[in-house]
């Protein structure tokens, strides 16, 4: 069979089956075990709403369970077990990563990592999304600030390095210094600022995925609560953080969580630009440098890096709580 | 070629067309025709067949490198029958764990290092190769070959787990020799000719090294074999072994000596275009470019035989650029002039019979020489024909292979992984950018010793 | 009022001109990178993109010919131009730009402004004219080969489209193409429809359970994709699915999910009550508001979903590696470029800046597409 034939059919098959089961499970449930009819009419449309949320959710807990939940628990358990995986050794792996200083400058690296790219990132977002808003060129500038987002890592990479070398014919900051008759310096290798050059390339990525997010929920506030303070007499800045920004204040902590997130999860700048030296290591690239050679100890990290994300964690389950409320 | 022989062929190039000639376009050279070792291919074609099978390759050979294996395992074809399917990726040590572990193992795997071959074979992943002499009888320094190669398996028994397929010499610096001419220098034959050399050329002007440890995530990988090769240079091959082993600390005042060694030269602002911090970024593929720069950006770049891959496309071996030996200390003339090098292991993940051929064909004199036949291969098999290598230089490089005495394997690729690809990497990178030998050893060690 | 029509024009413009900026600061990074997937990777190390526009000062070398050498009892004269050369010729072909200065040894290569007679001591001249004719007098013979000389040309700016051709003409290309889009599309609906029916009863239906399921799918964002390879295929390979198509799409989907749960959920809890309860009054079960009310009205959150899970899918390299066989018929556009193109020669920067726009193209045509789909219209009519 042509092969773009074949992909169009398993296409099909895949989306289809999957739609297929939503609909007869629930006209199962609605027509066979519990039908909206005769005598237990009203028992039996209780017990099938009883069920349904299971129903809705069941597809989405069988591959959570299976891909990460079990591997999530086995990782945990790896964790706890010596190199080879032979020995049982408690928490030894977790108490040799905090005295080890390498970790500790990751960690603290990381921290920070966590803190600017998404602050930045999702202020960029917002203030690019509320100011293209009304430009009749704002599509377009939409599509530019987007572009990083398409671009993979090794692309972006490959970008910043044309930006970042210290070759004063090669990158551009040491062009422009130069230029001036300063002297080339090499920026990743600043101590401290280095990792900063190292988020700009993630803000640069990530400002596109708060920008689309942002600029769709902003579309979604009521045009009359923005007529209403204009009348008002309301200059713009007062619309927006006054009326505008509370009213996304959700979709806000939306983005920031995907995107604080998405910072421990990223590895490959960091693996790219410097390979974790001159103090730029952070918990990810740490912990690939372990990954498939001392699977307890990359696990005890990935344990770590989930740790430190619980804070946001319960803050978004106190967030859903009062939603809901 | 006697009369005899030459019939040998001509039956060979009958046998083999006759038996499978759906694959005959596909080879690089006739079969019969050249320099090649002809009767090797015949007498392994005669007691295989295998027609129908079909077997799985992988490698971290990729692009362009990958269709040279591909075409030598056409001759495997040809001979066998069987089909070989290679594929080659860029993240194949990582492939190779993951499929050790989850299932979906190739039949041969080939190891750019005999490091994770190592771990593998701890777990039960690599079969042992069948004839465990066959590297003895067949390279040269064999043994040194074949002990590069033994491992313990899951058994804890020691056994020989690959055969090693492909080699790098790494004690080598490359130059131009119009830019020598042109100076006036000479090849140094000492390190303190060397060391004078690289002053002379600073007070003439110019800058004597290109040195480049950028490379991504295994950035600072180009230090440590320069350390290596200091080592050699400064300790004798029973202390070398020690430190590869870890039977001496890594921050052995040997060891921080050879680290010295190299910062001699790399340390040294003048003595490289813009300095040691620069050094640490430079990206080894774009370093060497300085050596074909008008003026030149430097006039000596030391690093292993694969580097003219990396050369601008326009330059020819001999013309533009040639190599000689790192050359030992005039200091420490007993140790002789040992040779650093690397290798690639091919071993068995799966037992098949015809797997075991597989290997059984690495190990033939012409499997070599149509790898030779295309560049960029050394090899220390004592049956292949000098004549087949592309180049004076590669032929060069073959000679010091199949000749070397005291050979020893790159030190990082034996370390465990830690420290091999990481620590020492890391560390080399610190030092280059201004931590103290001392320190970094320290460090280095103590990370060691963490994970025993 | 003047006053304030005056105001608000200049901030009209205070945001005309920020926007520029800060389009700008994003753009300038990605033109470097355009530009150069023109260049080749000897250009490329040679000079920056932004200088790529202008004529270089090329160092050039070539060697005196010995061909129409004239003896004049002690001196030799060597002349003919150094546009004959075969080096020269390789490198420039025939288009002979003009030289700038020359020198008769690699360390000083500009030591001379062309067209001046240099006099390089013992009665030994070199002239080069800026057309590249030469005239070299020497006092030794100079045998079979002719001295070098080097020189600086003048060239014009080099674009070709050789890595676009490497990269889109490279074996089975199209096959790969074909094979990136098996793989996305049905990773970016799947999630999407899954995560849509989840995210409902997450923030519509009322059960037990809801803030723990919540939490976990919270929680589950931060996994480490790499933690799941291992296990995700052994489960593979357990229950015979293997390395496929199949396996890809189930591993895509999984880890797409908790994100595309978790937005979508905190869209829906945001849309307004009274229609969902209203609907509910009127007697729609909750499978009918969702497919009628919920999911139409969920379209802008949709479809920011859909473009994210597409670009991650599209781009990804390591879950193509680990889920699909590695034969040549199965390799997504990724692994192609990974293993095929970039190769041994990792440091092919213009084959790889010319891979990323390559694979940009797709993915930007989704944006548009879906981009409309953002807008208020959709939300404003419905809602109220």
């Amino acid at each position: 069979m042509n092969p773009a034939l074949q992909g169009l059919v398993t296409i099909f098959i895949g989306v289809g089956g999957c739609m297929a089961y939503f609909y007869v499970s629930n006209l199962i449930l609605d027509k066979v075990i519990y039908p909206a009819k005769g005598p237990n009419i009203s028992q039996n449309i209780n017990r099938a709403n009883l069920v349904r949320p299971w129903l809705f959710l069941l597809p989405v807990i069988i591959l959570l369970t299976l891909y990460l939940v079990y591997p999530v628990v086995g990782s945990f358990v790896r964790s706890l077990y010596n190199r080879s995986g032979d020995e049982f050794i408690g928490l030894g792996n977790y108490s040799s990563l905090i005295g080890s200083s390498d970790f500790r400058v990751a960690f603290f690296n990381n921290a920070l990592w966590a803190l600017v790219v998404p602050a930045l990132s999702t202020f960029l977002g917002l203030v690019i999304a509320q100011l293209t808003d009304r430009l009749s060129w704002g599509n377009i500038a939409k599509s530019i600030i987007f572009m990083p987002m398409a671009i993979s890592f090794v692309g972006a990479s490959l970008i910043w390095k044309f930006v970042y070398a210290p070759d004063p014919d090669i990158g551009l900051i040491n062009a422009i210094l130069t230029s001036f008759g300063m002297e080339a310096v090499d920026v990743l290798q600043i101590p401290f600022w280095n990792n900063l050059f190292l988020m700009v390339l993630l803000i640069w990525v990530q400002t596109g995925f708060a920008m689309v997010i942002l600029s769709a929920a902003l579309r979604g506030v009521p045009e009359e609560t923005i007529e209403a303070a204009i009348i008002d007499g309301a200059n713009p800045f007062q619309v927006f953080f006054k009326i505008q920004v509370p009213q996304i204040v959700a979709t806000i902590i939306v983005v920031w969580t995907t995107i604080t997130i998405g910072t421990l999860k990223i590895f490959d700048i960091v693996y790219a630009m410097t390979g974790g030296n001159f103090g730029t290591q952070i918990l990810p690239s740490y912990m690939m440098q372990f990954m498939f050679r001392d699977d307890g100890r990359a696990t005890a990290v990935a344990v770590l890096i989930m740790i430190i994300v619980s804070p946001v964690v319960i803050s978004n389950v106190r967030q859903a709580r009062k939603e809901l409320r | 070629m006697t009369i005899k022989t030459a019939l040998l062929s001509a039956t060979a190039v009958f046998a083999l067309s006759a038996g499978s000639a759906l694959h005959a376009q596909d080879l690089l050279h006739p079969i019969g025709e050249g320099d090649f070792s002809w009767d090797s291919l015949q007498a392994f074609a005669d007691k295989y067949d295998f027609s129908g099978e079909s077997m799985n390759v992988t490698g971290a050979t990729t692009g362009d490198d990958a269709q040279r294996y591909r075409n030598l395992y056409a001759y495997f074809e040809q001979a066998t029958g069987a089909t070989v399917e290679y594929s080659g990726s860029e993240s194949f040590e990582q492939d190779i764990v993951i499929a050790s572990q989850a299932g979906g193992l190739p039949d041969v795997a080939l190891f750019p290092q005999p490091g994770l071959a190592k771990d593998l074979a701890a777990n039960g992943t690599l079969v042992p190769v069948a004839d465990p002499d066959v590297m003895v009888e067949k390279y040269a320094a064999g043994s040194s070959w074949r002990d590069l190669g033994t491992f313990p398996g899951a058994d804890g028994e020691t056994d020989v787990f690959g055969l090693f397929f492909g080699t790098d010499i790494k004690s080598l610096v490359w130059y131009s020799p119009e830019q020598f001419d042109e100076g006036g220098y000479d090849i140094p034959e000492t390190q303190e000719e060397l060391m004078a050399l690289s002053k002379q050329i600073v007070d003439d002007g110019g800058t004597p090294w290109c040195i480049g440890l950028g490379s991504g995530a295994a950035t600072g990988w180009p230090a440590t074999d320069w350390v290596e090769d200091m080592m050699l240079r400064t300790s004798s091959l029973e202390v070398y072994d020690q430190w590869v082993n870890h039977e001496i600390p890594f921050n052995d005042p040997r060891v921080v000596a050879a680290i010295e060694a190299y910062g001699s030269y790399a340390l040294v602002e003048e003595f490289t275009p813009a300095g040691p911090s620069v050094v640490a970024t430079t990206d080894f593929r774009d370093s060497p470019d300085g050596l074909f720069a008008f003026p030149p950006e430097c006039y000596m770049h030391r690093q292993a035989s694969f580097i003219p891959i990396f050369f601008p496309e326009d330059v020819e071996a001999g013309e533009d650029y040639d190599f000689f030996y790192f050359p030992p200390f005039e200091a420490n003339a007993e140790l002789g002039r040992p040779l650093l090098g690397a290798g690639g292991l091919a071993s068995v993940t799966n037992d098949r019979p015809v797997t075991t051929a597989f290997m059984e064909f690495l190990a033939t004199p012409i499997a070599h020489e149509i790898m030779m036949s295309q560049g960029q291969f050394l090899s220390p098999h004592n049956d292949a024909n000098l004549d087949i290598y592309t180049s004076d230089t590669q032929r060069q490089l073959g000679e010091i292979l199949t000749t070397a005495t005291s050979f020893r394997f790159d030190g990082s690729d034996l370390m465990p992984g830690e420290i091999g690809t990481n620590a020492f990497w890391t560390g080399m990178v610190d030092y280059t950018t201004g931590a103290d030998a001392q320190s970094v050893a320290d460090a280095i060690e103590e990370r060691w010793k963490s994970i025993q | 009022m003047e006053n304030i029509a005056g105001q608000k024009s200049a901030l009209a413009w205070a945001t005309r001109i920020t926007v520029l900026a800060l389009v700008l600061i994003w753009l300038v990074p990605t033109i470097g990178l355009f530009v150069s997937s023109f260049r080749d990777r000897d250009q490329i190390s040679e000079t920056g993109w932004w200088r790529s526009f202008l004529p270089v000062e090329q160092g050039l070398r070539a060697r005196a010919s010995v061909d129409g050498i004239e003896v004049d009892g002690n001196t030799f004269i060597l002349t003919g131009s150094i546009y004959d050369d075969k080096e020269v010729l390789s490198t420039v072909g025939d288009a002979r730009p003009p030289v700038v200065a020359f020198g008769n040894a690699g360390r000083n290569p500009g030591q001379f402004i062309a067209g001046e007679t240099a006099d390089l001591g013992d009665s030994e001249t070199l002239l080069v004219n800026e057309d590249g004719s030469y005239r070299y007098v020497v006092n030794e013979d100079p045998g079979k080969r002719g001295p070098r000389i080097y020189f600086y040309a003048s060239t014009p700016p080099v674009f070709s489209f050789a890595n676009y051709r490497a990269v889109l003409s490279a074996d089975n290309m199209d096959q790969a193409f074909i094979n990136t889009l098996t793989v996305t599309i049905p990773t970016t609906i799947i999630p999407i429809l899954m995560a849509a029916f989840a995210a409902y009863a997450l923030a519509w239906m009322d059960f037990k359970g809801r803030g723990l399921m919540i939490a976990a799918i919270v929680a589950l964002l931060v996994v480490p994709l790499q933690l799941a390879l291992v296990p995700a295929l052994q489960m593979h390979n357990a229950v015979g699915i293997g390395q496929s198509f199949v396996g890809i799409w189930l591993a895509h989907t999984a880890f797409g999910l908790p994100l595309a749960v978790y937005l979508l959920r905190n869209y829906m809890v945001g849309l307004p009550r009274d229609i969902i309860e209203s609907a509910k009054v009127d007697g729609a079960t909750d499978f009918q508001v969702f497919l009628k009310i919920v999911l139409p009205l969920s379209f802008p959150a949709l479809a920011s979903f859909a473009i994210f899970q597409f670009l991650w899918t599209w781009n990804d390299l390591l879950v193509a590696k680990v889920f699909l066989p590695s034969s040549e018929e199965a390799k997504v556009m990724t692994v192609k470029i990974a293993d095929d193109l970039l190769g041994s020669r990792g440091g092919d920067w213009g084959i790889l800046a010319t891979a990323a726009f390559v694979s940009i193209g797709v993915p930007f045509l989704v944006f548009f597409t879906l981009q409309r789909y953002l807008v208020r219209g959709l939300l404003a009519g419905s809602v109220k």
